[in-house]
């Protein structure tokens, strides 16, 4: 007991700095995956065909394709045509590529929910595009979204440990490094995989919570 | 030009001005894009990534053998094990944890809250350094598909609570009212209901076992990944390898994709585009 | 979705034609020699263990006679199985490297299992010697302690500490980390240059250890591979590799934008490990070392592997003379 409480001490920096790693890698993820995704759905809906096309190949692109592919590609492929990014960068981007794309679909499935009533409305009193989106179909459609944006914010999350595999100090890697170093694995991996338990079960709560209060505001009658 | 709901929710049907408007949108982006890609070609071409021989390596048979006969097969392979194992206990788990039994349903949704929230590769670490300590050594083959089978196992049990929950009400009331007991209610009423109503989402989970594959690159299991790192050990292309793989699995999932589609179509269980069935009981993987 | 039902059929049908004029436009084997993105025409990079030679040394390899065989019951099972199962790897440069087009390993890692395989078996088809199974820094020892492998060769360094769990037989090769750098690097001549440096190693070798040890406060960034390590050099992600010598030596001759600078700073000595249970086994691979080290076989193996990359040939090390052997 006494080496495992030894081993935790001395390494506590290390530790640390890999759930905070893995904080990063989620956060910064999904934030921009959240914005590329938006705009990559507006491309797919857009009357504009070349932009059309774009979205639809990039959302099927980014999806079909395996997150450790994309992660080995980007890490190893792009300096070969000289893009060398920082291996957190790296992980960053592959998560945000990736993510963009299933975070397009809950937002077009979002925007689909809306009744065209309300923007042929929101048109005829006069309001911009962008006014049109930030006021009355955004709010709308994030009611139906939250659920679906919960879990691509988990897919994320769990997709984050991948970037372990591609050399990133995340808390997978770290776990892995300490294991080779001491032979407390039992300790370490369940020390790692409560990490993921919490944030996964917090943001699934965080989730139930943003519902309940969504669903309390009066925007609209949704259907 | 098509004006589908989602098109006409955010923008107007357009009118003369409008269509003229769309008209130079679609060149300038036309044009844009053509650059885009342009520009990506070029930066190929000044790093020399473009030179023939790079690329002509994929057409030798032996090359081909092993990315094609050999990558795929073993994924296709470690896919369907997994597959084959897991979706029927995905749905003795979605049983346990619907069952009135309390410790039924609460190891049965513990199994499944616990694998839905685990990265798989932290699975596959635990089996490739941490159970050998102790003595449990797998070959390889297992040490890869063992893992896939538990996390995906938990899934799938959510995609088929989802659907047995999908199927209307009445139809387990009114089979209970002729007097079936719920099991056979169950086996020749609900379930296969709600098979036909999860079966693109169990395709879904085809392609996210066939994405999971690509963890053999950790396990060095013989599949596409890892011939992919075999080939780029011997020969240094990275990204000429690394490339075509990733179009080799984007193909092979899309390809499986459309067939959930069709399937959605066929057995007549596409809602309308206003709320379409479950496109995200998957997380991102 | 479905209108995108024609422009679908488009794409499928434009890639299945690429596949297919590719397919038809394919020749038979892919170039032997190992390109880089530097093809500058020197003739190191173009150099290769060759199979035929690396076949003859194990062919020409001694073999045991039955007395011998017979009065160790492990080397009985293996002549009887007729090949010998080897845990290690088929992705190191130069000690244990399948050949993607012919499915065979070869190295001097591969030919100490396969000339131990041809030892005890008298076998002369050297694809049929040897099995390999792939091992891990964690799975060597218990592979070998419940008899998954025979036998353990895959730059497996001796240590006091991993002698209590199995046995090693050798040393059969002694090694040092040293550095790699890119070939135009100036600032980096030895270990004591690497502070505050950015280095890279391999996530399972004993180089982690030596990093801690010279660079103290120095956290190199892991990869799972040589090659991923290779490639985070020549990309500029990293100063300096810190490995094995003769790997790196083995990645400079292929990679002609890499050199090996510096002598190795650490002492590295390569154990063939061994089931501990019986000592009768860590006796028998013992003999047949020595054997190989006195009829010249072990200097042909090294001047067909290593060889093939570094020019002085070094003298086989003593049996036993490290700790843990």
């Amino acid at each position: 007991m006494d080496s495992i409480g030894g081993m935790l001490r001395d390494n506590a920096a290390f530790l640390l700095n890999g759930v905070l790693t893995t904080v990063g890698l989620t956060i910064l993820g999904f934030v921009g995956a959240l914005l590329i995704g938006t705009v990559v759905a507006v491309f797919r809906v857009s009357p504009i065909t070349p932009l059309r096309v774009v979205g639809t190949v990039y959302v099927e692109f980014f999806r079909n394709v395996p997150l450790l592919t994309l992660l080995i590609l980007i890490v190893f492929g792009l300096p070969d045509i000289g893009l060398l990014f920082p291996l957190f960068w790296c992980g960053v981007l592959g998560l945000v590529l990736a993510g963009s794309a299933f975070i397009c679909e809950t937002v077009r499935s979002g925007i689909n929910t809306i009744s065209v009533g309300q923007s042929e409305a929101a048109r005829a009193l006069g309001m911009s595009f962008g006014t049109q989106l930030r006021l009355i179909i955004l709010p709308q459609a994030f009611r139906t979204m939250v659920q679906p944006l919960v879990n691509n914010f988990i897919g994320i999350l769990i997709g984050s440990s991948l970037a372990a595999a591609v050399g990133v100090s995340d808390i997978t890697n770290v776990t892995q490094q300490l294991n080779i170093r001491y032979a407390e694995a039992v300790v370490l991996f369940l020390l790692s995989g409560a990490v993921y338990l919490v944030f996964a079960l917090g943001a699934g709560g965080v989730g139930s919570w943003l519902e309940r209060l969504v669903s309390q505001s009066r925007i609209g009658s949704a259907r | 030009m098509a004006t589908d709901t989602a098109t006409r929710v955010l923008f107007d049907e357009p009118g003369p001005r409008g269509r003229a408007t769309i008209r130079i949108a679609t060149i300038v982006a036309a044009v844009i894009v053509v650059l885009l890609v342009a520009g990506a070609v070029w930066q190929f071409a000044v790093h020399g990534q473009l030179a023939a021989y790079k690329w002509q390596f994929f057409t030798y048979t032996a090359i081909i053998q092993t990315l094609v006969v050999e990558g795929i097969g073993n994924t296709f392979l470690a896919t369907a094990v997994a597959a084959v194992v897991a979706f029927p206990f995905g749905l003795v788990l979605a049983l346990g944890r619907l069952s009135r039994r309390q410790v039924l349903s609460r190891v049965s949704t513990a199994w499944i809250e616990f694998f839905r929230s685990m990265p798989m590769i932290l699975v596959v670490y635990a089996f490739l350094l941490a159970l050998p300590r102790s003595g449990l050594v797998l070959p390889v083959f297992w040490m890869l598909v063992v893992p896939m089978i538990l996390v995906s196992s938990a899934s799938t049990a959510e995609v088929f609570r989802a659907g047995i929950k999908a199927v209307d009400k009445g139809q387990w009331e009114a089979a209970q009212s002729l007097g079936l007991s719920p099991g056979l209610v169950l086996t020749t009423i609900v379930l296969p209901q709600a098979f036909r109503i999860v079966l693109p989402n169990l395709l879904t989970g085809l392609v996210s076992l066939l994405k999971d594959s690509t963890l053999g690159y950790v396990v060095s299991y013989g599949e596409l990944m890892q011939q992919g790192k075999e080939l780029v050990a011997y020969y240094h292309y990275m990204i000429q390898t690394y490339l075509v793989i990733a179009l080799i699995y984007v193909l092979i999932n899309w390809l499986l994709t459309r067939l959930a589609s069709w399937l959605q179509v066929r057995t007549g269980t596409r809602k309308t585009a206003a709320a379409p069935v479950a496109v995200d009981l998957e997380p991102a993987q | 979705m479905y209108t995108f039902n024609r422009r679908g059929l488009l794409y499928v049908a434009a890639g299945s034609s690429a596949a297919i004029a590719l397919a038809a436009c394919s020749s038979g084997a892919p170039p032997t020699t190992t390109g880089t993105g530097s093809a500058s025409g020197s003739t190191n990079a173009n150099r290769q263990i060759s199979q035929d030679a690396y076949d003859a040394v194990i062919k020409g390899g001694p073999v045991a006679d039955d007395a011998t065989v017979s009065a160790s019951p492990w080397a009985t099972k293996i002549k009887g199985a007729s090949f010998i199962k080897r845990g290690g790897t088929t992705t190191g440069a130069i000690f244990s490297l399948k050949d993607p087009t012919t499915g065979r390993v070869a190295g001097f890692d591969a030919g100490i299992g396969d000339l131990l395989a041809h030892y005890i078996t008298g076998g002369t088809d050297v694809s049929k010697l040897t099995q390999v199974a792939q091992t891990t820094v964690d799975t060597r020892e218990t592979m070998l302690q419940n008899n998954t492998v025979d036998i353990v060769v895959a730059t497996y360094s001796i240590t006091t500490a991993r002698a209590q769990k199995i046995s090693f037989a050798g040393p059969y090769y002694s090694s040092g980390d040293s550095i790699q750098v890119k070939a135009d690097n100036t600032t980096i001549k030895s270990v004591t240059d690497l502070a505050g440096k950015k280095l890279v190693t391999e996530s399972n070798s004993t180089a982690i250890t030596a990093i801690q040890k010279f660079v103290p406060g120095n956290t190199p960034t892991l990869f799972a591979d040589n090659d991923s390590c290779v490639a985070a050099v020549q990309q500029g992600r990293a100063d300096a590799y810190v490995l094995d010598e003769s790997i790196l030596l083995g990645n400079a001759v292929k990679n002609t934008d890499l050199k090996v600078v510096g002598t190795p700073f650490t002492t590295d000595p390569y154990g063939v490990g061994v089931n501990k249970v019986d000592p009768a086994v860590k006796a028998f691979v013992n003999a047949f070392l020595q054997k190989i080290i006195d009829s010249g076989d072990w200097l042909k193996l090294w001047k067909a592997t290593v060889g093939v990359y570094v020019e002085a040939a070094p003298t086989a090390p003593k049996i036993g003379s490290v700790p843990g052997s």
